[in-house]
């Protein structure tokens, strides 16, 4: 009995074995005889791949399915991976990229440089976008050392997120925009337990001080990014503003997303964090008028920080394929061309003719903060940068904790120990993307 | 090579046929595991060892370049980043394993006592104890993510309440340690408490009656009867559970997130696990990370060896 019952099982497992060895080798037949380069390509299938988890991604998905309805000849295939660089790393080692992929703004010049990402100077010539349709430090973070690898779809800054009801409980009509109106209003609601305004330990406070250091005339690096310079007068400026405001209207020492749970709570006049929240925190997500906007401009320079996601190309064994690219390039042309339905989803279309154009005015958000998103504080392209600001990430939070409180001391060590990540990765990577 | 053949060429032959046969016979019947066991262990740990010499990344073969032991000086030379962040690491590892592990030990040995004596629904509470422990480290790290969590988590909801000041768990010392252990010992004490559980159900009820008729009391029985008795078990419950300790991960990954952080770099709660993972899956530092798996790996045996020598003098 024993072993007839084994036996079956064995030649399933055997059977789907060679199912699936030969489905592998389907597939790489398939990809090989895909290659001709003559304009007749039939029906090409694109796949692509973005971390639009939240709220966001039935609206890429929407996007998707009306390209796909438009263009009968590609068909796009969307998946939305969650811890989304080891999903870009892994099938990068199994050459499993997709064709299309979503890539931030700290991780372009990395990618490019671990063969994750491809040059796409071939499509730009179809895509017929140039420097002048996006902000410049959007269209300059995708060019990686001399060749272009990724074009800027969408800007998410930082906002911030205001209870109306309570403001005008103390006397304030308008939302702050300017470091004075701030500090009227946030003293205002700082009465009868509630807080004007509310700083975490954690998230966001190192994108909080990377915009004021930006605002004060800093910058985070030398110019070719080979030293850190947050420790300079204007780091130490707005480090200090952080830690005042933090001691005159806010709770101490709240953990991550204490900011936005308090808000939340209706007990909190102001917080900052990434425009991703305004589903959260506004409208019918909590049962005040909760209201969004830019924050205000502390120091003399207009600078706010913001994300970026764009589209590249990722790398494959096979080489290029000149029908996907073909396709490729309608599929991100036609999405960043209607990005503004892409911007219901909580974000700032990159695109400046979009930006700037009548369909925005309709959506108050994106349109009160189209101005701030002109001057974004992004990361240099340098592959590794990412690593470089983790000292930069543990420093403000141990002085905003209170763990450290020789301010100048944390910059000065933070900054040390990223100039040693900063030459290590010079060392690891080089100064041109190599062929392996 | 040209030696003469051996007299009882014959006899031999045989003999030998017969040893041959003996010899792998054994070999296949461990072949099954042998085969996982060089594939998933024996070739990792010196492909490991091998990469733990280079400057690594998977993604960059053309960039990988063989540096000694570099990654290893890197490691005891103060003043790099990798020496900062790993013995940080290590540290609050280590200081985990020494909050947990008595914790782990004592309060599933009282539960399973408890749950030993027939009291009316004694299964219903072992697998109340012991439910916790199919859950994910995801959620339980959720779990009591949003208990601890000052804005509106529910033990600072009851502090309040009570007109006590709220405490900031997760972002200040020694609540984010205090948080991650309650978590760590609600998860994992069942299944300590069903091992002991089981070692005293095999304690044979005449020695306790012997012990009754000596006289003794109920603490007596319990440390001249059932702890000597327990001791093996003993042994293996702390073994496991110190290296289970070690593999700290999950938990303050959800909870804390490393945090609160230090000036000098790293977190107060990031475990050398984690330090790990950064340097080899975020950094891209392959061979900085198996490095570091090595000494962790080198103190993890020397700690288990201890353990062992300590509970066999006892004995």
């Amino acid at each position: 009995m024993q072993a007839r019952l084994k036996y079956p099982i064995s030649v399933v497992m055997l059977m789907s074995l060679l199912a699936a060895l030969l489905t592998a080798c389907g597939g790489g037949s398939n990809g090989s005889t895909g290659n001709s380069t003559g304009a007749n390509c039939g029906t090409v299938s694109l796949s692509y791949w973005n971390a639009f988890t939240g709220p966001d991604g039935p609206y890429m998905g929407k996007l998707v399915a009306s390209f796909n309805a438009a263009n009968p000849n590609i068909h796009v295939t969307m998946t939305i991976q969650a811890d989304y660089d080891t999903k870009l790393d892994t099938a990068a080692a199994s050459d499993t990229l997709p064709d299309i992929a979503i890539i931030n703004e700290d991780k372009i010049a990395t990618e490019a440089f671990r063969h994750i990402l491809r040059p796409i100077d071939g499509i730009m010539p179809a895509l017929g976008y140039t420097s002048s349709d996006f902000p410049t430090p959007a269209w300059n973070i995708g060019e990686v050392a001399g060749h272009r690898y990724t074009v800027p779809l969408s800007i998410v800054p930082m906002t911030m997120f205001y209870n109306v009801d309570l403001l005008k409980k103390y006397g304030i009509d308008n939302p702050p925009t300017t470091a004075q109106e701030f500090a009227i209003a946030a003293a205002a609601a700082t009465k009868d337990g509630n807080h004007g305004f509310q700083i975490t330990t954690g998230f966001p406070v190192q994108q909080i001080f990377q915009q004021l250091l930006h605002q004060f005339g800093g910058t985070e690096y030398n110019s070719d990014a080979t030293q850190a310079t947050w420790n300079s007068p204007a780091g130490l400026q707005a480090l200090q503003w952080m830690k005042d405001a933090q001691a005159k209207y806010s709770a101490p020492k709240l953990e991550v997303d204490a900011d936005v749970n308090s808000f939340k709570s209706g007990q909190v006049g102001m917080i900052w964090n990434g425009i991703w929240q305004a589903t959260n925190v506004t409208g019918d997500g909590v049962d005040f008028n909760g209201m969004a906007g830019p924050v205000p401009q502390i120091g003399p320079d207009p600078a706010t920080w913001a994300g970026l996601a764009s589209f590249a190309l990722p790398a494959h064994k096979s080489g290029v394929n000149q029908c996907k690219d073909q396709a490729a390039s309608s599929f991100i042309k036609y999405v960043i061309d209607n990005s503004l339905q892409w911007a219901n989803a909580g974000n700032v279309p990159a695109y400046n003719k979009v930006r700037n154009g009548d369909g925005i005015k309709a959506m108050p958000l994106q349109s009160s903060l189209a101005k701030s998103v002109e001057n974004p504080v992004f990361p240099p392209a340098v592959p590794g940068i990412a690593d470089a600001f983790a000292p930069l990430g543990d420093a403000i939070s141990a002085v905003m904790s209170g763990s450290a409180t020789d301010m100048q001391k944390a910059l000065n060590d933070a900054a040390n120990r990223a100039d040693q990540i900063l030459a290590q990765n010079r060392q690891k990577y080089g100064s041109t993307p190599s062929n392996s | 090579m040209q030696a003469a053949p051996p007299a009882s060429l014959t006899l031999t032959h045989t003999g030998k046929k017969r040893k041959k046969r003996a010899r792998w016979v054994p070999y296949l019947f461990i072949l099954p595991h042998l085969i996982f066991f060089t594939g998933f262990l024996a070739y990792p740990f010196f492909n490991g060892l091998y990469i733990s010499l280079f400057r690594y990344d998977y993604l960059q073969s053309s960039t990988n370049v063989f540096v000694g032991l570099q990654n290893y000086i890197n490691l005891f030379t103060q003043g790099t980043v990798e020496f900062q962040e790993f013995w940080n690491s290590l540290w609050n590892t280590i200081q985990f394993v020494v909050y947990s592990v008595p914790l782990l030990v004592a309060i599933p040995l009282l539960l399973a006592l408890l749950l030993n004596s027939k009291i009316p629904g004694r299964n219903i509470f072992r697998t109340i104890y012991f439910a916790p422990w199919v859950l994910s480290v995801a959620i339980v790290g959720l779990l009591w993510f949003w208990i601890f969590q000052s804005e509106g988590g529910l033990i600072n909801y009851y502090l309040t309440a009570w007109h006590l000041q709220p405490i900031q768990w997760l972002s200040t010392q020694p609540g984010a340690w205090v948080s991650i252990v309650v978590a760590t010992v609600w998860w994992t004490m069942g299944f300590n408490m069903i091992i002991f559980l089981a070692a005293l159900q095999n304690i044979p009820t005449e020695l306790y009656e012997a012990a009754q008729t000596d006289g003794s009391n109920r603490w007596q029985a319990f440390w001249l009867v059932t702890l000597p008795l327990l001791r093996p078990i003993l042994l293996l419950i702390v073994t496991i559970s110190i290296i289970a300790s070690f593999n700290l991960f999950g938990q303050p990954f959800i909870m804390t997130h490393g945090g609160p952080p230090l000036a000098s770099g790293g977190g107060t709660t990031e475990p050398v696990m984690l330090e790990i993972y950064n340097e080899g899956f975020v950094r891209h530092f392959v061979g900085g990370a198996a490095a570091m798996s090595f000494v962790v790996a080198v103190i993890m045996m020397a700690v288990s060896y201890a353990n062992f020598k300590l509970f066999q003098r006892r004995a």
